[in-house]
């Protein structure tokens, strides 16, 4: 009983040092909560890949009431702006050409003779391929209202005898931020968490004060936990931050289980501390641990499915991309946030999440405790 | 100039002596263009698709199979339920055919096929809507079950890049934002670490003024920016097969302009910053931030809102992938990116005045 009260006491002790240390260190604190904050918004606001306003530059030799509607036909939805109705097809090429306009659109002058006939109306379309993802999406759309706008002129206007009924779950307006923010939130906790963590750790072995505590009788695994208890406060804290902001900005829906959210971020932040306190361990200095965090983050943030969807990527790099954390981590976020499902649909992210946390946080601690002694 | 050319040398020497700093300098670029040409694909290609087929039969079979014929779907097992396959991340899409699909067809009558589609990722739900009503339309065609005669027929020719091959968009634009993160990087830290190790108290001790302090050390780092330039432009270019579309004289002028801007950037930064910690933190929050997100290299500048819009307008990553796209894609030349190269030199001009009224302001007076 003794020796517990005593232990409990020193381990106290420690934690209660740790979380001056943190307190006094404003830049830690501000770290804590400035770049989170500016990630998030950024990231929010800037990735959007929303296909529409398009520049279409237009030139219309027809001049009749059947080119006009086309042309309409093709603006009614905002996907394509007008930004140029001239008759000269070569400067229109030149704007496609050096980037200007996005899309050109030439209309013959046969086009409503061709048209009300029952010819086959050709028209002529440029497309600016550069962006070839925008380019073809904006190719399925001009297709799809031309096709659209053609019907009309068909004598036996018949019903397509297969109807396709389309139904969007878990986000039917399609925000595509509600995509990015969970994504985003889980890169915020991976880079706040491996370099707030390896910084506090390398700080004392910079200035040499854990040769100090050292001395103490202190046992290793007790100054690694005091230096992990308030850490994982904090970044819960951060957790907290990012799910606000979503919610409030971003009008990101929860609809799952808020308890689970909060267990599996725990988690989480536990794999972003194993990883700075590896990191800590491998570094002798400052310096070097806020360069090998660029190193090991990048390839962690890229290969995770943040930004660009995990389907869309090469073979190889899905299967890479199992060994990272934060995929699974990303994964159990919008799993939890977008469509509200629990364990059933998430286990497997949940296993290799702790198996990462075990093995992360075993190996850091060894690697700690083998230096110290 | 003798200064300046001294200061250069001494800066390269330091440079060479630090193992991890020329690690970063090389291998970290190299990797972020591997990483980022290779794994930033934004279109939708084997979407994991689900086909629950009620009907059974030859027709219904025909459409299926018509769904998976291109390498946009990939068929994964039917499920029992479409919602626990969308839950789960089974599929991304569930195709369900009404058990009278063939029968309401040969009637003459029409029959609704449903598709359920996972919205949580808007921008490939969007394509993969698109796609399954287009396949709908030409499986009709080809059935013979609509004219194929269609009244318009639009004759589209995309231009620079007819194989929409995603490569052609992105690499160019890594150049641009890995040749803005490292020289600045490295600059950042070659500033502030003169003033950790307290060095920079010599220098101001010295007659050294502060242009010629940061002209010197920019001079360092726009070679070793130019060495990187070479190594991620040639490689990039041998990888991911590349080549340049035409003139390619407006990348020869702007790349060292654009490294300028970059190391300027660092250097200011560095200036600002008293600890190594907080410049990277700031390089890597303002300068990767802006680089990657609001200077159009994932998606056009036209797509970012209103307040964030006027800051892509000073992020001259901007105006550098516009030119390095035209270099390798558009293949314009001078008449298009004239523009693009003025910006860049005005903002390195702007850059290298606020890192100089940082740095005087630290030294005594005249």
């Amino acid at each position: 009983m003794m020796f517990r009260q005593f232990f409990v006491n020193r381990f106290w002790a420690l934690v209660k040092k740790e979380i001056n240390q943190i307190l006094r260190n404003k830049q830690l604190l501000i770290l804590l909560i400035i770049p989170p904050t500016i990630q998030l918004l950024i990231y929010g606001f800037a990735l959007n890949p929303d296909v529409h306003h398009l520049k279409l530059g237009v030139v219309d030799y027809s001049q009749t009431v059947e080119s006009r509607e086309l042309i309409s036909a093709l603006t009614e939805n905002q996907i394509f702006d007008i930004a140029s109705l001239s008759f000269d097809e070569n400067d229109l090429a030149q704007q496609v050409e050096t980037g200007k306009l996005a899309v050109g659109l030439v209309i013959p002058p046969t086009f409503s003779r061709d048209l009300t006939k029952g010819k086959t109306a050709e028209i002529q379309v440029f497309i600016d391929g550069v962006d070839a993802n925008t380019a073809g999406i904006a190719n399925g759309y001009i297709n799809q209202m031309v096709q659209q706008f053609g019907l009309k002129y068909v004598d036996e206007a018949i019903a397509p005898p297969v109807n396709t009924e389309v139904i969007f779950f878990y986000n039917p307006g399609l925000t595509s931020s509600w995509f990015f923010v969970p994504g985003v939130m889980g890169l915020v906790l991976t880079l706040i968490g491996s370099i707030v963590s390896s910084v506090t750790v390398v700080r004392e072995k910079d200035t040499g004060t854990l040769e100090q505590l050292l001395m103490t009788p202190a046992e290793a695994w007790e100054i690694l936990m005091a230096k992990v208890v308030p850490l994982f406060v904090l970044l819960i804290g951060d957790v907290l931050l990012a799910l606000s902001i979503g919610r409030v900005i971003f009008n990101v829906p929860f609809r799952g289980s808020f308890p689970l959210f909060m267990v599996l971020s725990g988690l989480y932040v536990f794999v972003g501390i194993g990883v700075g306190i590896m990191l800590a361990t491998l570094c002798q200095s400052q310096q070097q641990v806020v360069l090998t965090t660029f190193f090991i983050n990048l390839p962690m943030v890229q290969l995770s499915g943040a930004i660009a969807p995990i389907e869309t990527m090469p073979k190889f790099f899905q299967y890479l991309s199992l060994l990272n954390p934060l995929r699974h981590y990303i994964a159990i976020v919008r799993g939890i946030l977008l469509k509200g499902v629990g364990l059933e649909a998430l286990w497997l992210h949940v296993i290799a999440l702790a198996c990462f946390a075990v093995v992360l946080l075993a190996i850091s601690t060894n690697r700690f405790r083998s230096q110290l002694s | 100039m003798k200064r300046i050319l001294s200061q250069c040398v001494k800066e390269l020497a330091q440079f060479r002596r630090d193992r991890l700093t020329l690690a970063l300098a090389f291998v970290l670029p190299l990797m972020t263009l591997l990483i980022f040409g290779f794994a930033i694909r934004l279109e939708a290609k084997d979407i994991p698709l689900a086909v629950q087929d009620f009907d059974n039969s030859i027709l219904s079979h025909h459409y299926s199979d018509r769904l998976f014929a291109t390498n946009q779907f990939q068929p994964v097992p039917t499920p029992a339920n479409p919602e626990i396959a969308l839950d789960g991340n089974v599929a991304r899409a569930v195709v369900i055919i009404p058990p009278d699909f063939s029968r309401q067809i040969a009637a003459g009558n029409s029959t609704d096929v449903q598709v359920i589609v996972d919205g949580s990722d808007a921008n490939n739900a969007r394509v993969i809507k698109n796609s399954i009503k287009a396949t709908t339309r030409s499986f009709l065609e080809t059935e013979g079950l609509i004219p194929t005669s269609n009244p318009i027929k639009a004759e589209t020719r995309l231009w620079f890049n007819p194989g929409r091959q995603e490569s052609l968009y992105i690499v160019p634009g890594v150049y641009a934002v890995v040749l803005w993160i490292f020289p600045s990087l490295l600059a950042a830290i070659a500033m502030v670490r003169e003033k950790e190790k307290g060095t920079i108290l010599q220098v101001y001790a010295s007659d050294l003024s502060a242009a010629e302090l940061i002209l010197g050390k920019a001079l360092a780092y726009l070679v070793v920016g130019m060495g990187i330039a070479v190594v991620v432009m040639g490689l990039g270019s041998l990888i991911f097969q590349l080549s340049l579309a035409g003139d390619p004289t407006p990348l020869l002028v702007s790349t060292p302009l654009y490294l300028w801007a970059s190391v300027m950037f660092g250097l200011m930064l560095g200036a600002r910053a008293n600890t190594q910690n907080a410049a990277v933190q700031g390089v890597s929050l303002v300068g990767f931030l802006t680089a990657l997100l609001l200077s159009g290299f994932i998606y056009p500048v036209s797509n970012i809102p209103f307040p964030l819009s006027l800051i892509s307008n000073i992020v001259p990553a901007r105006y550098f992938i516009l030119i390095t796209r035209d270099a390798y894609v558009r293949g314009v030349g001078w008449v298009g990116v004239w523009f693009d190269l003025v910006m860049i030199a005005g903002l390195g001009f702007v850059l290298f005045n606020v890192a100089k009224k940082n740095l005087q302001r630290m030294q005594l007076g005249e």
